[in-house]
């Protein structure tokens, strides 16, 4: 049993294909249970973002990376040979060092953005509800949130205004200069648009109106930042006065389609527009950017201002890459004696009750002795079973072998009764704060 | 002598260009002093040609053009001193370059004949030349916003991205060019009318031939109406942006048209 990572992102996948393979329109738990049924794999995490669709999971090291490439699939409805190309399976330490990476904003759109981490304990959180993690992934997931942090709190890869935000504030920048006196409207209130609303609010525009299906969560959004709030109905009147709209939805359908804003458009001659389509599926018809005052920008398209940037924060690139890389290095040390080290602890715990269970048969026997006595013994018994246990531990934590722990886990296992490791217990060890 | 501003123009170009290319600061300010240089020389190749002839050197397309060029480079070089932005300077060098060759090759200033001696004559190719500055200026704002535009929308935000302005203010740049352009145009050409009117009974073949028929003339009238209705447009129809910028580029080409062959080869009004 092993860790495996498969999956698309924006490196690999177009929009389109990562559009058909959002696994949020059906909802963690009907995807974590579809994948369950299958039996495929011991634990799993479905991560699904704009950028990504990946699964994490524990199981054998030779059928899940395919197995899960097959429930990929059929999930979406794509077929293999269309996906092959865009498809990646990760596994042991390098799929760990994509976890790290990912929670650090390595491998984000827009490298040091801070909403990814949320994203993925989101996406951890709806498995260790529905009991699908255990050792290997608690492990892994707390990991990577270590790192994620370290990164972030140890090097400038954060600093400044990195994110798919900055990307479109930088981009109105360059169209209308000043931004002072510019109108802003916000389709939607998740948290993408609240991000892009608080940088645009920072540049001093004139005035931001929201607009969302939930009255409730633009009303939120909108006391927020102080905006105004129209109601879904008026969004295309709302258009018509904006000099940038972000539209960040998570409307299945496009929300504004070139028809739509082709009518506006006329209505405004002479007044260019700013669309920051940074919903995915998209809001807006891509075919509108072909309109002449229409600057359309959606995620990917945003990857040109982000280039940018990373030229700018290479420096820090490498410090958090070695942030990275040495907490790949100590969870792979860690999942190499993964299998051994609960053994051993059990084996311990089992000796140690044996131990106790014959002093406690024998009391009777022993009460006439004086408590000096009494001790001594205690301390010779203890001293007999450590130093039984001593070659078997030490053989034990020199195996560096994936398999060959495993079987002499099972081995030991099976020998003397060992009980097995609780996945709640260990879950609570693990999100117990590391000093 | 009459080589030392285009030479200096011509260096300058090559500094602009390389300050646009690697956004060096360094090569910016020297292509700053090359242009002041070239302008300075120039300055001292005017005065003295007013001097040997003891009037302006406005007669004539070649002086006009020499004269053309001088304004054209002070303008650019006070907007960028005021503004501090240089990235125009490549595409305003280039054609400094071009246009002061002309004059360089033929450096010979024609006496001014009497019926070109009233004050209305002065302020008419004054007029007329401080409008075509306004809109070379317009044109060279124009092709940038171009380049810009069509990386923006195309999406490959890259060499014009990096180092040109914001779009909104190529345009509103642009159009503030068009309008002083027009305002002087406007002015060279009513001066010119009430010129024309006045001296029309002179018995000068080129004077006789004052009218909208005469190729110079006409096309003159062409380009203010190009620019009225630029201007027209941008107000009224929301022509401003893409539009407006390729309608300067037009207006200019129109312009150079009037100014180098038609003046040369074809009026026969223009040509003293």
């Amino acid at each position: 049993m092993g860790l495996v990572i498969t999956g698309l992102s924006h490196r690999t996948a177009p929009l389109a294909l990562r559009e058909r393979s959002d696994f949020n329109r059906s909802g963690a738990p009907a995807v974590l249970d579809a994948l369950a049924a299958r039996t495929v794999v011991r634990e799993m995490v479905v991560l699904s973002t704009c950028n990504r669709a990946e699964i994490y999971a524990v199981g054998d090291d030779r059928t899940a990376g395919p197995a899960l490439k097959r429930f990929f699939s059929d999930f979406h409805r794509i077929p293999a040979d269309e996906l092959a190309p865009h498809f990646y399976t990760l596994a042991g330490p390098d799929a760990a060092r994509h976890l790290f990476r990912v929670t650090s904003g390595l491998d984000s759109l827009v490298v040091g953005e801070p909403q990814i981490l949320g994203q993925v304990k989101a996406a951890y959180t709806a498995s260790v509800e529905q009991h699908y993690t255990s050792t290997l992934l608690n492990r892994l997931f707390h990991s990577a949130f270590a790192t994620g942090k370290r990164v972030r709190s140890e090097t400038g890869l954060a600093e400044g205004a990195v994110s798919v935000s900055y990307a479109a504030v930088a981009l109105a920048r360059k169209i209308y200069g000043d931004l002072s006196a510019l109108r802003v409207l916000v389709v939607g209130s998740g948290e993408m648009a609240k991000l892009t609303t608080a940088h645009l609010k920072a540049q001093s525009v004139h005035e931001i109106t929201v607009v969302s299906r939930t009255r409730g969560a633009a009303e939120a959004l909108a006391a927020d930042v102080g905006a105004s709030v129209l109601d879904w109905e008026d969004r295309q009147v709302a258009l018509t006065a904006a000099d940038i709209v972000v539209t960040a939805t998570g409307a299945p359908d496009v929300v504004f389609s070139k028809e739509q804003i082709a009518h506006v458009m006329r209505s405004r001659p002479g007044r260019p527009v700013l669309v920051i389509d940074i919903a995915v599926p998209r809001d807006v018809a891509p075919e509108a950017g072909s309109l002449e005052a229409v600057f359309l920008y959606n995620l990917d398209d945003l990857q040109g201002i982000v280039q940018e940037n990373l030229t700018r924060r290479s420096s820090e690139l490498a410090g958090a890459e070695r942030i990275v890389e040495e907490e790949t290095a100590k969870f792979t040390a860690w999942m190499q004696s993964r299998e051994v080290i609960p053994t051993v602890v059990a084996l311990r715990q089992r000796f140690e009750s044996i131990r106790r269970a014959e002093l406690n048969r024998l009391q009777g026997r022993m009460s006439s002795l004086p408590p000096e006595a009494v001790a001594q013994i205690d301390y010779i018994t203890r001293l007999i079973v450590e130093k039984l246990l001593l070659t078997p531990t030490e053989q034990l934590k020199t195996i560096s072998d994936d398999g060959l722990a495993a079987t002499y886990s099972d081995a030991l296992n099976r020998l003397f009764e060992l009980p097995s490791d609780s996945p709640e217990e260990l879950a609570n060890r693990d999100s117990t704060p590391k000093t | 002598m009459r080589l030392v501003p285009v030479l200096l123009y011509a260096a300058a170009t090559a500094a602009y260009a390389m300050h646009f290319a690697w956004r060096d600061e360094r090569a910016g300010r020297l292509a700053t002093g090359l242009l002041a240089g070239g302008l300075l020389a120039h300055t001292f190749l005017i005065g003295m040609q007013t001097m040997q002839v003891g009037h302006a050197p406005l007669v004539g397309t070649t002086a006009a053009i020499s004269a053309f060029v001088w304004i054209l480079g002070l303008v650019y070089l006070y907007i960028e001193l005021t503004s501090q932005e240089r990235s125009m300077g490549l595409f305003v060098a280039v054609m400094l370059v071009v246009l002061a060759a002309l004059p360089a090759l033929d450096a010979e200033v024609s006496a001014r004949p009497a019926v070109l001696q009233s004050p209305l004559f002065t302020v008419h190719i004054v007029a007329m030349l401080c409008a075509y500055a306004s809109f070379a200026l317009a044109c060279v704002l124009g092709v940038t916003y171009v380049l810009l535009f069509q990386e923006i929308k195309a999406k490959h935000l890259g060499f014009f991205y990096g180092r040109l302005p914001p779009l909104r203010t190529l345009d509103v740049m642009n159009g503030r060019a068009v309008s002083v352009g027009w305002i002087f145009l406007t002015l060279g050409v009513a001066i010119g009318v009430i010129w024309a009117s006045q001296i029309h009974q002179s018995p000068d073949p080129r004077l006789q031939a004052m009218s909208l028929a005469d190729p110079k003339i006409l096309v003159a009238f062409v380009c203010w109406g190009i620019y009225s209705f630029a201007l027209y447009a941008r107000r009224f129809i929301g022509w401003n942006g893409r539009r407006a910028a390729w309608l300067s580029a037009f207006g200019f080409a129109v312009v150079l048209v009037n100014f180098i062959p038609v003046g040369y080869f074809l009026t026969k009004s223009h040509n003293f």
